[in-house]
Formats: C-alpha cells, structure tokens, sequence
C-alpha cells in the first residue's frame, strides 16, 4: 500500500461504508498511456461464432472496446480520478485511477471497478500487473464474455410479462430485455405476484407508472420501441414527467439544484405511490 | 388451501427466478424451482447456488433520494424481496453502493429458498417448451437461455400468422454481449 490509498470517492460513506472503501491504483500520464496502448495490443479471446452478429451493449464495454474508440475514453469512464486524493501526494492529482472494490466479507478479495474484458487470460494477468500496486497481485478470477440472449419484449409479452401466443408462460429476468441484477430481480417479484394473483383466482394488480418497478415493467412490455430494442437499466428517463415542488424556502430551486431536486421529486413520488400500491386498503391488495 | 392450488413452475434459480419464487410461495401459492446447476453446468457459474453473481458484486447505488436504481431498491425491499434482504446480510463496504459478499449473499437466498414449505426445488435442465400440464410458467432462465428453449419461444407464433411471423423473425430474439467473471486481485 505504499502506491495506493483506500478512499470512497468524494469521500462518499453511504449506507454501509466509511468513505474509505475502494483501494485505488493511481495512474501518471506516461502509466497511462503505455497502459492503453498495452490493452489495444493485448490478444483476444478468440470470436465466438454468437458474437459474429452480436453488438456490444454500450454500457457495459469492455476496456480494451473503450481503448480503441480513444485514448481518453477510458479516464472518463471507470478509471476516471475524479474525488479522489492521492494520500501519498496530495499535490499531485492522478491522470487516471483503477478502483477496487471489496468483493467478500473477509476483505482479502477485490475487484476491479469497471473491467469487464476479453482479452487473453494471460494477457490480463501480464497488463494488469503493470497496473501500479498490482505488480504483485495474484488473480483469483479473470474476465470472460458471455452471451446474453434477450426477447423482443415489447413485441412478444403482454403487460403482464405473459407471452402473448402462449400465455401460459411468463418470463422475468434478464431474458425480458432488463439490464443489471437489481432490475432482473424486480422483474421475478413482478411475474411472481402476477403468477399468485391468477392461481389465487384475483386480478393481478400493475403496479403504479410512476415507481421504478413500473416505470421498468412498462419500458419492457410495450412503450420502448421494438425495432430498436435493446436492454435497458432503470433510469429517470423512464418515468413519467414529475412536478417538482418549491423548497423549504418557497422557492423553486435554480441552477445547479434544478436536477437533484426534479430527482428527489420522482423517488419521493414512487416511494408515495408504491406504498399505496400495496397498502391493505388499496385494491392492489384485495 | 394450498393442497387445492397446483404448484406454479419457475425454471431458473438466479435472481429473477428466485424473487419470483418467494413471491409466490409467500402468497401461499406451491411452487417447482427448476434449477439445472449443478446436473448441467454453464461457463458463467462457479457454484450450484442460487442466485450466483457471475459478475460485479454491486448492486449499484443504494440512494433511494437520488438515485433510480436506489429508489428500486427501497420499493423491492418494501415488498419483501429475498435478494434485497440477503444483500443487506451480506453486506460489504462500498461507498455510496450496496455491494456483497457474493457467497454469503447467495447461501442466503438458497437457504431461503430451500427451507421455504410451499418451494420445492427440481435439479435438471427444462430443455424445449414446458410439459402441457403446467399452466402456469415462469421463464428466467437468465442471458444463457439454451437454443432449445430459445427456438421454443419463437415456434408457437407458427401456422397462420407465418407471413407476420417471418418479417419480425430476427427481431423476436436477440442477443448482445454480456460479461463474467471479473477480476479479483489479493494480496496487494
């Protein structure tokens, strides 16, 4: 630990954390170049007949993509050095940061922020090692690619997740077109409660537009464009347009407060809605 | 009650799957979970547990004030869901974001899952279109569905709507590219 420092960035302590939680491996220009062109030149995996149709999905690329589209793209995107403090030099801002993140427990596993990748596993363990303060780091997992196959959705379910030539199948999860572990969950709580409501014989009951939960349910099964389909994570620009309500202070927020305010008005909306959605009153849950 | 009500199918114990199943069981409605690790492997997993994190162990940001993905969280955990409560028992420092301890997370859902009266869990691949008799099915086989299943899903469109059928053709599956894996350095 005499290159790298534990920082959150921007000292970040959140629900479970102290703002010390990432380790981070700084990165000088020079480090950060030859590291680049290391990636570009690093051997791939060899192409998988899937993949020969298969387009990346953009938010999730591997660094050696990010590496060819530019040099610079990398430094804005995982291994950006923003809000964090080199404790060693605290003059000295990095050109660009790796960060780990603590993977188990014990703490004596982490991962590395952002790298999803497909290059050689020998290659990984070679460039990755020139990485500073992993020289001599040993590597209990390397980085793969796998397929990720996923319906058209909003052309093949109804609105209740079924698939409309056979209804008696539902889908949930990652194959319905959502992207990320915490919407392919919400997805199976959603088909599970529809699945429940019908074998129960009651009406199954769509949760409010205005949460997250349907904000998600209706991207998938109709309002996104089916020819352009692609997965997609929760975002704001799935929900409704919200009425941002004055501050404290009876005025409507301004500039730099105009955005974390019109969010705090569509999470606090959800939160409202979705405890009426399942209030005992409410005909959800009849 | 529960002895009238036919158990619901889901095939797939990962996270989808697996929420879909506690919904279930916890509405009082039996459920068959279908998971075919370990009897057939896959290049992704590592574990036969359910719910296996193939990838990051984040669950991205918890701020439920500002944050989309952290305001889902708060309405998954508002009702009831077994991933939301396994991660926060597993929890791991990390910032801003709910990240875990991937096998202390995923012992926690499979022992949830297991000990749970109304789930009863079926080890063995569902290859094709499931049997007549299941009236109802949940499909989260996740982005490694099998070409079997995935063939499955688009023959029922068949006779009489062929001409439809076949100008959407390529857009009725897809695929794009997702990751595994990581990368784990120790002893720094």
């Amino acid at each position: 630990m005499s290159v790298c420092w534990f920082q959150s960035r921007y000292d970040k302590e959140g629900p479970g954390g102290t703002g010390k939680d990432y380790i981070n491996c700084p990165m000088n220009r020079d480090e950060y170049n030859a590291f680049i062109d290391a990636l570009i030149a690093g051997e791939k995996t060899d192409f998988k007949e899937w993949e020969a149709s298969t387009p990346y999905f953009d938010g999730c690329l591997p660094i050696e993509v990010m590496a060819e589209r530019g040099p610079e793209t990398l430094r804005h995107g995982p291994m950006k050095p923003r809000g964090l403090t080199n404790a060693h030099k605290p003059d000295e801002k990095a050109y660009a940061v790796v960060q780990l993140r603590q993977d188990n427990a014990l703490g004596t596993l982490y991962n590395m922020v952002g790298f999803q990748t497909k290059l050689r596993h020998a290659e990984q363990t070679r460039i990755f090692r020139t990485i500073p303060g992993l020289r001599n780091a040993e590597f209990a997992r390397l980085g793969g690619l796998h397929r990720n196959t996923f319906l058209n959705s909003p052309r093949l379910l109804d609105p209740l997740m079924r698939l409309r030539s056979m209804p008696r199948l539902r889908f949930a999860g990652q194959i319905t077109g959502v992207e990320g572990y915490v919407e392919s969950a919400a997805m199976g709580m959603l088909a599970g409660r529809f699945a429940a409501a019908e074998r129960l014989g009651q009406t199954p009951q769509m949760p409010p537009r205005t949460t997250a939960m349907g904000a998600l349910l209706a991207h998938i099964t109709g309002e996104a464009n089916a020819e352009t389909f692609q997965p997609m994570n929760v975002n704001f620009g799935l929900f409704p347009p919200v009425e941002v309500p004055p501050g404290p202070d009876g005025r409507k927020a301004r500039g730099r407060d105009k955005v974390p305010a019109r969010k705090r008005a569509y999470t606090a909306r959800a939160l409202r809605d979705m405890d009426q959605w399942l209030s005992p009153g409410s005909k959800a849950a009849e | 009650m529960n002895e009238k009500l036919k158990p619901v199918h889901v095939i797939g114990a990962g996270l989808a799957g697996s929420e879909a199943a506690w919904a279930l069981a916890n509405a009082g409605v039996p459920v068959i979970l279908h998971e075919m690790r370990p009897v057939v492997k896959t290049d992704a997993h590592h574990t036969a547990d359910f719910a296996e994190l193939v990838c990051s162990n984040s669950f991205r940001s918890d701020d439920s004030e500002t944050s989309a993905v952290g305001v889902l969280h708060e309405e998954m955990r508002r009702m009831g869901s077994i991933v939301m409560r396994a991660a926060m028992g597993a929890q791991v420092p990390a910032g801003g974001a709910l990240a875990v301890d991937r096998d202390g997370f995923s012992a926690e859902v499979t022992r949830a899952l297991t000990s749970h009266p109304l789930i009863t869990i079926e080890l063995g691949e569902v290859s094709g279109i499931p049997p007549e008799d299941w009236d109802s099915v949940i499909v989260a086989t996740g982005p490694l569905t099998s070409d079997a299943l995935a063939r499955a899903i688009r023959r029922p469109h068949g006779r009489g709507r062929t001409r439809l059928f076949r100008r959407h053709r390529a857009h009725h599956l897809s695929r794009n590219r997702g990751y595994v894996g990581l990368l784990v350095p120790v002893a720094l």
